[in-house]
């Protein structure tokens, strides 16, 4: 019985220390040598992408992998670092990474996803991150981002460095906050919300979203918003010089703080439009809808 | 009835008596030589049979030309569909036959499709697309497909949407703007779903 006890206890330790060693061996850890300013490439199916800035000359990975991810592959060479999770031809892409990912807070990054989320916090170099059905979320630094998913939602935050900022999904909502410099960013179906504390020229496009846009204008600075069906919503504060108008729409309905009525097209004619200057008319705002409806004022 | 005279004031008895060429009693030519030096752009004008004064000619707006021609492209293409369904909508009718439920309906072509893009590249290039996009689709995660049908179902009622306002208003140019960026619309979605899904990528 002492014997039996004792071979049972014998195997239950062995197996649990085989458990934990096979749940140590899902992770992943490598670090490499990097360029201050070089580019890191990550790509990931599922799971999450965490990417960080910091101080040092190299790339740090730590990884958490799914029971279907095969390896995780990190190579750095000639100023670029590529990290990748690869899963066996098999899996049809259900394979989940968890990836934290530390970088040169000057690295350029390139960040490709399929269901994993991206965060991105601390890097000041240009950021191009792509998801399709995974959520992005970043902060922004000093230099150009591009963001485009399919189906996920984009947020990004600023901090009124000036920048060129692309932002695009097919059905996501595009969040920005504290952006500056020049947007453009564009839905079919998702909302565009968008705040500028300096803006120099804004494009925004949607075809059923609705738009939101407040900013501040740079002297001459231009906003375009175009939606088909969707509501435009626009407030556009001119601190030097002011902005001309012109406000357009098929079927819909214009309103503004101005207390100028629209112009309708004709008794028999559908289409109203609003025309006018503020202040010195420097910078140019145009606004157009087929059936969204459509608001201008110049204060929040 | 007096008897008609002739130049000199001489009374005519036959047809024979008139003179076949006057000759004008000062040369005309330096007026007429300074009349044209005055409006040189009128020169090439006055040389046809049905010159037209140039204080009547404008200059046509460019757009103008466009959206006729863009108009009669539409009529004409209308009256196609309509007499003879079924026409140039094979390629979507092929695709659907494989494609996910909804797909035929937010991707098969609107009435002025060809009318509005003509250019047998974009054709092509849209008709590639929709014939990989079932597969692409079934490549992208469920809810992600979803969500991409139903935006390119939006972008089909915002084309007949504003293909239904043209009709009421064929020279809208708010509304052909409008039409153009949809269709700019499509072809980015299309193009973003077939990079999402494209091996090899990164992903």
């Amino acid at each position: 019985m002492r014997i039996a006890c004792g071979i049972t206890l014998s195997l239950l330790t062995l197996a649990a220390s085989g458990l934990a060693f096979a749940r140590e061996d899902r992770t992943f850890d490598k670090t490499v040598a990097a360029q201050p300013r070089g580019v890191v490439d990550i790509s990931d199916v599922a799971g999450s992408i965490e990417v960080s800035g910091w101080d040092r000359q190299e790339v740090s990975v730590h990884a958490e992998l799914g029971d279907e991810v095969e390896r995780v592959d990190v190579s750095s060479e000639g100023g670029r670092t590529t990290v990748k999770v690869v899963l066996p031809s098999h899996t049809h892409g259900h394979g989940e990474a968890e990836l934290h990912v530390q970088v040169p807070k000057g690295s350029e990054i390139d960040v490709s996803a399929v269901s994993a989320d991206i965060r991105v916090s601390g890097v000041l170099g240009v950021e191009r991150l792509n998801a399709v059905s995974g959520d992005v979320t970043a902060e922004l630094g000093d230099a150009d981002v591009e963001a485009k998913t399919v189906s996920g939602d984009l947020r990004l935050k600023g901090h009124g460095s000036a920048a060129r900022l692309h932002a695009s999904s097919v059905s996501g909502d595009v969040h920005l906050e504290h952006g500056a410099g020049d947007f453009e960013g564009s839905t079919v179906s998702g909302e565009l919300v968008v705040s500028l504390d300096s803006a120099r020229s804004i494009r925004a496009r949607s075809t059923s979203g609705d738009l939101r846009l407040e900013a501040k204008l740079a002297h001459g600075a231009t906003v375009e918003a175009t939606s088909v069906s969707g509501d435009v919503n626009v407030r556009a504060a001119a601190a030097d010089g002011g902005f001309s108008y012109e406000v357009s729409t098929f079927s819909g309905d214009i309103t503004d703080c101005f207390d100028i009525k629209p112009e309708h097209a004709g008794r028999y004619m559908p289409g109203s439009t609003l025309q006018g200057t503020r202040g010195e008319g420097a910078g140019h705002v145009r606004l157009k809808t087929m059936s969204g409806d459509v608001q201008l004022c110049d204060r929040s | 009835m007096t008897a008609p005279h002739d130049g000199n004031g001489r009374k005519v008895s036959s047809l024979a008596e008139i003179p076949t060429s006057i000759e004008p009693g000062r040369d005309l030519w330096p007026n007429i030589e300074a009349r044209l030096k005055e409006s040189p752009a009128a020169a090439p004008v006055t040389t046809g049979a049905h010159a037209i004064p140039a204080h009547l000619r404008r200059a046509r707006p460019p757009w103008l030309a466009a959206a006729a021609m863009v108009a009669s492209v539409a009529v004409g293409v209308w009256i196609g569909r309509s007499l003879l369904p079924g026409v140039g909508r094979g390629v979507e009718g092929t695709a659907a036959t494989t494609a996910p439920s909804g797909f035929a309906a937010a991707t098969d072509a609107t009435v002025l499709d060809a009318a509005y893009v003509s250019d047998p590249r974009y054709q092509r290039q849209r008709a590639a697309l929709l014939r990989s996009l079932p597969a692409r689709l079934a490549a992208l995660p469920p809810p992600a497909r979803a969500k991409v049908l139903a935006s390119l179902a939006a972008i089909r009622k915002a084309k007949e949407d504003l293909e239904s306002a043209l009709g009421k208003d064929p020279s809208n140019a708010l509304l052909q703007e409008l039409l153009v960026d949809t269709y700019q619309d499509e072809m980015r979605v299309l193009t973003d779903v077939r990079e999402a899904s494209e091996p090899g990528r990164g992903i």
